[in-house]
């Protein structure tokens, strides 16, 4: 049966690439494939730089208010396709239904932030810094920007920064995962209706290849990258060796703290989202539960049985809770982990494996599995699984819990669920972790915050979106002024 | 069926306002309906008025703070059937035009009261349940 093949958008034409290496894109609900897509090559990347190095004159020259006028015409369009982009999206990836509307929402979302530009892009000034002497700080556009982006978000993270990039003035590059092609091409066709610009935005489908065109074009400013974290060292290495900006987030280890006091009734539904939402595939998921004190019986009893309630299925059912994982590879790469979990030691109280759907025989399935008495050096409580899989450890108190979180190697997210202000505070001014939620089991900062870690889950000086996007994709141009 | 999340319970809410729809546009090509037809043609521009508020509410305030699970919250009680709709006289067309807006009513409250933490959610539903009483009692 013939599939779709996707295409590369350059210079606002569709175009095929010339590469020889193709790739199948696949449900993994049902593990049919549904699309086929070329990994581009050198040849593709010169393409859509060439075409947005040549749209930028023209492009930093539209006034912002104009510029933000085309994002008010693709936030329309994007709502009237709302839909669709989410069923597109559950269908390439897998995730429920309301997963992909909340991440085509916040998608939106960013669209509507970036539309601020009039007053995001101001600069400063300050006469008379000397006798007679005037200076101004401009935010000037610098070229052209491009985007990696991850299988888990196909829609939403490539609009964390394509619109502060373009309504700034810059013209953009995106590049998806060659995993789920198929939504950022249905977004880019919608985007082919609203009449940018040709060559302001473009899309160049594939791999590494891809990657390292865009890395090391001579003619590309800066990246932003969101994936696994020895990737995202790479590419932070690599534009700095190229000299170029970079804002480059990485994988996670998050730890959810529940203390004594906790409202488990209320924290009930929020930790079964924290840890199986999107399958577990999310920077922001729990993945290490830690009960403090005696809590720990009463948490893991009320736990499991929330997680058994949960409808693990196909994604585009409304009432599933948590679809499949993305592939077979990564099936089997999460299903190792639940392995090695009892290799070490660990006690397995809900049994993820063997787990089938019978309306969906053949998809990517992995049930939701609970590990009790994880150890702080166990592979299962170190390392990022990206799966449903929860690695409890048991704590004796807070000072515990923050030694835990503080000697991870990974510092993107960490939540505490309790009614004591105290332990909150302490909490949130020692932890590591750049993204804190108190009572809230995924600390995802909404467009107007940033978003990105520390340790080893961010390498870069500037988060993803929120107000200092402006930073990084201006220059700070400094006018010192003095007429005789 | 269970309603257990916030999408299921907004497309279902889309489900009765087509279903009612559906219902009333047969009705106004029933020429055995004749004195209906005025009503419920505007029953028709509201329903379809109804069912892009709802589309609405579901796209802009899905967010992952609630995709949490809802519990004890049912399709079944709220499911009507409006078959034979083309071979109705009036007074059957009525009656059925009672029960599925009497319906409505039940399912916006309750919805409304499962989805309250989410306020503005819940007001739209609110005014929606409002709406087919106003529906109701123009049957009535």
């Amino acid at each position: 049966m013939s599939v779709p093949q996707m295409q590369n958008y350059i210079n606002g034409e569709w175009v095929s690439s010339q590469s020889e290496t193709i790739g199948d894109v696949w449900c993994p609900a049902t593990g049919e494939k549904i699309a086929q897509v070329a990994y581009g090559t050198q040849a593709d990347v010169d393409l859509a730089v060439k075409a947005a190095k040549e749209a930028f004159p023209e492009w930093r020259e539209t006034p912002p208010l104009s510029r933000a006028r085309y994002l008010f015409r693709i936030k329309d369009a994007f709502e009237e396709n709302f839909e669709e982009i989410a069923r597109t999206l559950t269908r390439e990836q897998g995730k429920a239904i309301d997963e992909s509307r909340g991440e085509v929402r916040r998608m939106i979302e960013n669209v509507e932030h970036a539309t601020g530009v009039t007053t995001m892009m101001t600069g400063y000034t300050l006469e008379d810094i000397a006798t007679g002497i005037d200076c101004y700080a401009h935010r000037q556009p610098m070229g052209v920007f491009a985007a990696i982006v991850p299988y888990n978000f196909p829609a939403m993270v490539a609009w964390w920064f394509l619109p502060y990039a373009i309504v700034s003035g810059n013209t953009f590059i995106v590049k998806p995962s060659e995993q789920v092609p198929m939504t950022q091409t249905k977004i880019f066709e919608i985007l082919d209706e609203v009449g940018l610009p040709e060559g302001v935005v473009n899309m160049v489908h594939g791999s590494r290849d891809v990657v390292n065109g865009l890395l090391d074009h001579p003619d590309i400013e800066g990246i932003s990258f969101v994936g696994a974290t020895p990737t995202a060292k790479y590419i932070y290495q690599r534009c700095g060796e190229t000299g170029k900006r970079v804002q480059s987030l990485g994988g996670a280890k998050n730890i959810v703290a529940v203390m004594p006091d906790a409202d488990l009734d209320a924290a009930m539904p929020s930790l079964i989202t924290s840890f199986f939402g999107c399958s577990g595939q999310r920077c922001l998921s729990g993945s290490v539960l830690v009960p403090v004190g005696d809590v720990a019986d009463e948490l893991l009893e009320k736990f499991t049985a929330a997680t058994k309630a949960m409808k693990v299925g196909d994604g585009l059912e409304e009432s599933t809770g948590m679809g499949p994982v993305v592939s077979a590879t990564h099936q089997a790469k999460v299903l190792g982990y639940i392995e090695k979990g009892l290799a070490e030691g660990a006690d397995l109280i809900m049994d993820g494996r063997n787990f089938t759907v019978p309306e969906c025989p053949n998809g990517f399935f992995v049930g939701p599995t609970i590990f009790d008495n994880v150890k702080s050096d166990m592979t299962i409580a170190s390392e990022e699984i990206f799966g449903p899989v929860v690695s409890t450890i048991r704590a004796k108190n807070l000072d515990e819990v923050i030694d835990l979180i503080n000697t991870r190697a990974y510092a993107n997210a960490a939540c505490i669920y309790t009614q004591n202000g105290a332990a909150v505070r302490e909490f949130k001014y020692r932890v590591k972790p750049s993204m804190v939620g108190v009572n809230i089991g995924i600390a995802a900062p909404m467009s107007f915050f940033p978003f990105g870690g520390a340790g080893n889950s961010m390498f870069g000086d500037i988060k993803g979106h929120g107000q200092e996007s402006m930073l990084f994709y201006t220059d700070a141009k400094v006018v010192i002024e003095r007429w005789f | 069926m269970p309603l257990i999340n916030f999408g299921s319970i907004l497309t279902f809410a889309e489900e009765i306002e087509t279903q009612n729809r559906d219902f009333y546009v047969t009705i106004t090509q029933n020429s055995g309906c004749v004195e209906c037809h005025d009503l419920f043609a505007q029953f028709v521009r509201d329903a379809q008025k109804n069912i892009k508020n709802v589309q609405r509410v579901r796209r802009e305030n899905v967010t992952e703070m609630i995709l949490e699970q809802i519990r004890d919250f049912t399709r079944d009680p709220f499911c009507e059937s409006y078959e034979g709709a083309d071979t109705m006289n009036a007074q059957q067309a009525m009656e059925t035009a009672l029960k599925l807006e009497d319906r409505a009513v039940r399912y916006y409250g309750e919805a409304a009261k499962k989805l309250k933490a989410m306020s503005e959610v819940s007001r739209a539903l609110k005014m929606l349940a409002k709406k087919h009483i106003k529906y109701y009692n123009k049957l009535k």
